[in-house]
């Protein structure tokens, strides 16, 4: 009996490898595999996910109990907090500038940049600016946060199809990275990708953010397009091999399994045990449909995850 | 290329270079080689582009009055000789060299003149703005790359009139162009007359003089220089990728007001490099042919001749004119009526008691057309209601209407006149209180008494169209101008010459073959959730939603050339009966994530079309009758196959080829090209009812066409057949003529 040949995917295509930081700072980089997430046996992931912790420039009073006792006293000030998450394993800071929603304390350019300066002098890892995700707001104020991170290469997001070209134009002239958005779909991230490219920005400098649901809430739908992207970009399309940024914690943090505490079943067991059950188990998910960088908000998920991640790399 | 205005400008730079020459040597003997060099705004703002014009050509760095001496060679050499008067070709290429030299010329005399402390200037009382701020250029960079500040003006010299001169200032701005300032006439410039009519200069309004010499007009080039090497990524040095960058992104031009001397035409010659064109409001020669500039290179439109009831409105056609011969596209930011507007009311219904006023419907006259006019006879954003308005109408009255709307656009094309005119119904229903239904001499459309109240008048109709065709189809237009008939005689009148437009229209579209063409289009808008699947759309085959015409796609990719329809060249004929193109087969291939290898777009039964979910009819095979069958969405009845609507799509569903079965649109069974290889209409034994009813009139004609005048009689419907035994008899009974046709399988 002759043993049986496993067949291999031949891809040709690559995706994008990404420089955050650098410049002073350290830097990291994300992307440039040529496989599938996690098959070794398909070709090189010379660089492996990384996982963000997100900060908020306001002390988010409204967080899970679980979070703001594991956070404590730092969860009022961004630069204390930001140093917090690189202790508690942060590649990298996430700061979402949540004051700035108008339906917060509508804060604008000059609150936005005070923040990013706090996060930046804090920390020397690379950082993720997002800001509230009105698209007009993000324009006024990662606008200030670009500027005040002129030359240490930081990722904006949300750039959206319409305020993408704003957001390009910002990380053109300050040497940063755009996240684009999309609604979870193939075409419209490939698309937002060509925009920006037309603009002017380079492969190197976006990372795509394909929108995630959190377990139970249409994960399966955002794996299909983030595999769906995967396999575009390995098959050649240069348009759809950018990086991908998935903002989990967010995403889990919100869902009734991680909120409600009382009236339910005893089959739901722990409330803490659940709530970073939900928000590990949806970063594993994403890491398998090929997410390069994942946001998450409780340091015990950022060790599952960071442990999941080297056990797959090494697998 | 005008040869007065090549000689003119080479004249004009062989001046100005001698100028900065004597300036210079000069410089040197009074302040020595190393005394510094540097641009700053008049609040003591610099910049780190050095003299950016240069900078950005040659990549040299101009710090010390002594770096400027190989700067100054340079131009020597490259500013050509004027040429004599038996010389009739010097032309581009010297003039723009004349042109370039100028700019470096103009940017050495300006430093020299922040050396003696001469810049920024100062004139009665008042300090210019010298060139702008790196902080600003940063600022207002971005504004231009998002679009939100589409270029600027350089307005040099001085306009007729004080009044003139705000109003060509406040018409750019409405614009949101960015307007620079400098030149003059006989000692007298714009910024005087701006600041004698206390409008208000500097960064925060937009508006910023520069100087009163024709040489100031080289910062607004040194700002756009620095714009590309910031947004463009360019470096400098690599001056072809920074006018590219310029002519592409920056949409400014120069408009020159009074007369021209040879340092301005000189000047203007270097603005044409980055693609920026002249406007002026004199008597001179035009560079109308598209070079270097996007459109025209100088336009003349002097300013008496311009038509208009007075200069107000000569002023506004003259700046009406720079935004067209720069290409600008204008967004408007919301609708300006005085209800509500927006996606939520587009199905409202107005009711009978609710009824302010209507047009058209049973027995009344009403229709719309929309048609391609030359850019000079429609005048943008002019709305006019010819007969009574909405006010003088009775309560519940049906009214004749007629709207008439008349676009321009340089991309503009006569075939996208019936998918914009298509357009209207979607447009106007937005507005709440307004119901449109139908479309051309069907239209009818009511006015409910909530709308009328808050004041919705006939021109109104005319802001909706106005705003949506420029946000909404900006790319293909660029001049939307309509008029609106409410007199019975007039719109009898004009209904008849519409419907000969409407006929003429559909002869075309009749007309209009696969192989009249050598592109069809792609439509990849299902591939979210059928990410296999590609639709190829060809004249004589709609998309099989029914919603996208070989046309549609067409018009919408000139609109978003990143969107989903893309042009397919067909390439090389692999085979002309079963309808293979090289082109087609290789750009399925690629956009079906390699799927899809090849493609027929006239057989059922080879490889033909993957549907992705969206199809109005699936198409089965049914071997037993030798023909096949079509089932619409709307029939949820069993049919034959023993399956329903929805179990062919499941089936056919999903982006796979499954030979024998096909989605497609109500439409296609009506063309030409239906499954010719198969043998088109005459293939099918069964059809879904309210099809047969929907298109009973042109069944009826393509049925004669195809010399089977009865033919669709003797096909089954789901009255007379819902399984294959009760069909056979009943085709049989018929005569139907696939059963003698050659064998399917």
């Amino acid at each position: 009996m002759s043993a049986v040949e496993v067949p291999t995917e031949k891809w040709t295509g690559k995706i994008h490898e990404v420089k955050l930081g650098g410049n002073g700072r350290k830097s990291v980089v994300v992307g440039g595999e040529n496989m599938l997430p996690f098959l070794h046996f398909e070709g090189k992931i010379p660089n492996k996910p990384i996982i963000a912790i997100e900060v908020q420039d306001r002390n988010p009073t409204d967080w899970s109990p679980h979070l703001i006792s594991v956070w404590g006293d730092v969860l009022a000030d961004p630069g204390a907090w930001a140093k917090k998450a690189v202790e508690y394993g942060a590649d990298i800071i996430a700061l979402r500038l949540r004051s700035a929603h108008p339906e917060e304390a509508n804060t604008g350019a000059s609150e936005a940049k005070k923040s990013v300066d706090t996060v930046l002098s804090a920390v020397d890892v690379p950082v993720i600016v997002l800001g509230p995700g009105v698209a007009e707001k993000d324009n006024e104020v990662l606008v200030a946060a670009s500027e005040a991170a002129k030359g240490q290469r930081i990722a904006l997001g949300n750039c959206e199809e319409k305020n993408h070209r704003t957001i390009a134009a910002s990380c053109l002239a300050d040497g940063h990275i755009a996240i684009a958005k999309t609604p979870i779909d193939l075409n419209l991230a490939k698309q937002l990708n060509i925009l920006l490219c037309d603009v002017g920005l380079s492969t190197d400098s976006i990372l795509m953010d394909p929108t995630t649901g959190a377990l139970g809430y249409g994960i399966e739908y955002c794996y299909s397009v983030m595999e769906r992207l995967r396999l575009a970009a390995l098959g050649g399309d240069n348009m759809a091999a950018m990086p991908m940024f998935c903002s989990a914690g967010e995403e889990t943090w919100r869902q009734k399994e991680s909120k409600i505490t009382e009236g339910l079943p005893p089959t739901w067991g722990d409330h803490l045990e659940r709530s970073l059950t939900w928000e590990g188990i949806t970063a594993i998910m994403l890491l398998n449909a090929g997410a390069n960088i994942i946001a998450l908000r409780h340091p015990d998920t950022v060790t599952l995850a960071k442990a999941s991640i080297d056990k797959l790399m090494s697998a | 290329m005008s040869r007065f205005i090549a000689k003119s400008a080479i004249r004009g730079a062989n001046g100005v270079v001698a100028k900065a020459d004597e300036m210079l040597k000069s410089a040197l003997q009074k302040h020595g080689g190393e005394a510094p060099v540097a641009f700053v705004d008049k609040e003591g703002v610099g910049s780190t582009f050095f003299l950016p014009t240069i900078y950005a050509y040659t990549g040299h760095k101009i710090e010390k009055l002594s770096d400027m001496t190989p700067t100054l060679e340079y131009c020597k050499s490259l500013v050509p000789p004027v040429p004599g008067d038996n010389l009739w070709l010097p032309y581009l290429g010297e003039t723009a060299d004349a042109g370039v030299s100028t700019l470096f010329a103009e940017e050495m005399i300006k430093a020299i003149e922040f050396v003696e402390g001469k810049q920024p200037e100062k004139r009665n009382g008042f300090t210019f703005n010298g060139p702008i701020s790196d902080v600003q250029t940063r600022s207002w960079g971005i504004q231009m790359v998002d679009g939100s500040m589409p270029g600027f003006a350089a307005v040099i010299g001085a306009a007729k009139s004080n009044e003139v001169a705000v109003k060509i200032v406040r018409e750019l701005q409405s614009k949101g162009q960015l307007v620079f300032l400098s030149g003059s006439n006989n000692g007298r410039s714009i910024v005087d007359q701006l600041l004698e009519e206390g409008v208000e200069l500097g960064y925060n309004t937009f508006t910023v003089p520069f100087g009163t010499d024709t040489e100031s007009t080289v910062y607004a080039l040194g700002y756009a220089a620095r714009a590309a090497i910031s947004f463009g990524g360019v470096t400098p040095g690599n001056f072809r990728e920074i006018l590219l960058y310029n002519k592409f992104r920056c949409f400014a031009f120069a408009l020159c007001l009074g007369p021209m001397d040879d340092l301005k035409w000189a000047t203007g010659a270097g603005a044409i490099t980055y693609g920026f064109p002249a406007i002026l409001d004199t008597v001179t020669p035009n560079i109308l042919p598209t070079g270097i500039t996007r459109y025209e290179h100088v336009v003349s439109m002097p300013f008496d001749d311009i038509p208009g009831k007075d200069d107000m409105e000569r002023a506004q056609r003259l700046v009406q004119r720079c935004i067209e011969v720069r290409g600008i596209k204008i967004k408007i930011p919301s609708v300006p009526i005085p209800v509500a507007y927006g996606p939520a009311f587009e199905g409202e219904v107005v009711r009978r008691a609710d009824l302010r006023v209507e047009f058209g419907g049973k027995n009344g006259v009403c229709f719309e057309l929309l048609s391609m006019k030359d850019p000079d006879d429609v005048e943008d954003g002019k709305f006019t209601v010819v007969g009574p308005d909405v006010d003088s109408f009775e309560e519940g009255s049906k009214i004749p209407l007629a709207i008439v709307v008349d676009v321009a656009g340089r991309k503009l094309q006569k075939d996208f006149e019936p998918v914009l005119e298509r357009q209207i119904h979607h447009f106007v229903n937005g507005a709440e209180g307004i119901q449109h239904v139908g479309q051309r001499d069907i239209t009818w459309i009511r006015f409910s008494k909530g709308a009328a109240g808050k004041g919705f008048t006939l021109k109104h109709i005319g802001d909706i169209l106005h705003t949506n065709l420029h946000n909404s189809f900006g790319a293909i237009v660029d001049k939307v101008q309509v008029t609106i008939y409410t007199e019975e005689a007039k719109v009898r009148e004009l209904i008849e010459q519409a419907r000969e437009v409407y006929r003429e229209r559909d002869i075309r579209t009749a007309g209009m073959t696969d192989e009249a063409v050598d592109t069809y289009y792609s439509c990849t808008l299902c591939q979210s959730f059928a990410p296999n699947h590609v639709c190829v759309i060809n004249p004589e085959r709609t998309g099989l939603c029914g919603a996208y015409s070989w046309l549609d796609c067409r018009a919408s990719y000139e609109i978003n050339p990143t969107g989903p329809n893309q042009p397919v060249p067909k390439g090389k004929t692999i085979d002309p009966v079963k309808g293979v193109w090289e082109g087609v087969n290789s750009f399925v291939f690629d956009h079906s994530n390699r799927a899809v290898e090849r493609f027929t777009i006239y057989s059922l039964m080879d490889s033909p079309m993957t549907t992705c979910g969206c199809c109005e009819c699936v198409m089965i095979v049914v071997p037993e009758a030798n023909g096949v069958m079509i089932v619409s969405r709307d029939d949820y009845s069993m049919t034959p196959c023993g399956m329903t609507f929805t179990t062919l799509m499941g089936t056919v569903g999903g982006g796979q080829q499954t030979p024998g079965m096909m989605g497609h649109s109500k439409r296609y069974t009506l063309s030409g090209k239906f499954i010719p290889v198969e043998g088109g209409l005459k293939r099918v034994v069964w059809l879904s009812k309210n099809i047969k009813e929907e298109f009973a009139d042109e069944f009826k004609e393509v049925c004669e066409r195809i010399g089977e005048p009865d033919l669709i009689d003797k096909i089954a419907d789901g009255t007379n057949a819902t399984t294959v035994d009760e069909l056979l008899p009943f085709l049989e009974g018929k005569g139907h003529p696939a059963l003698t046709m050659e064998s399917m399988i």
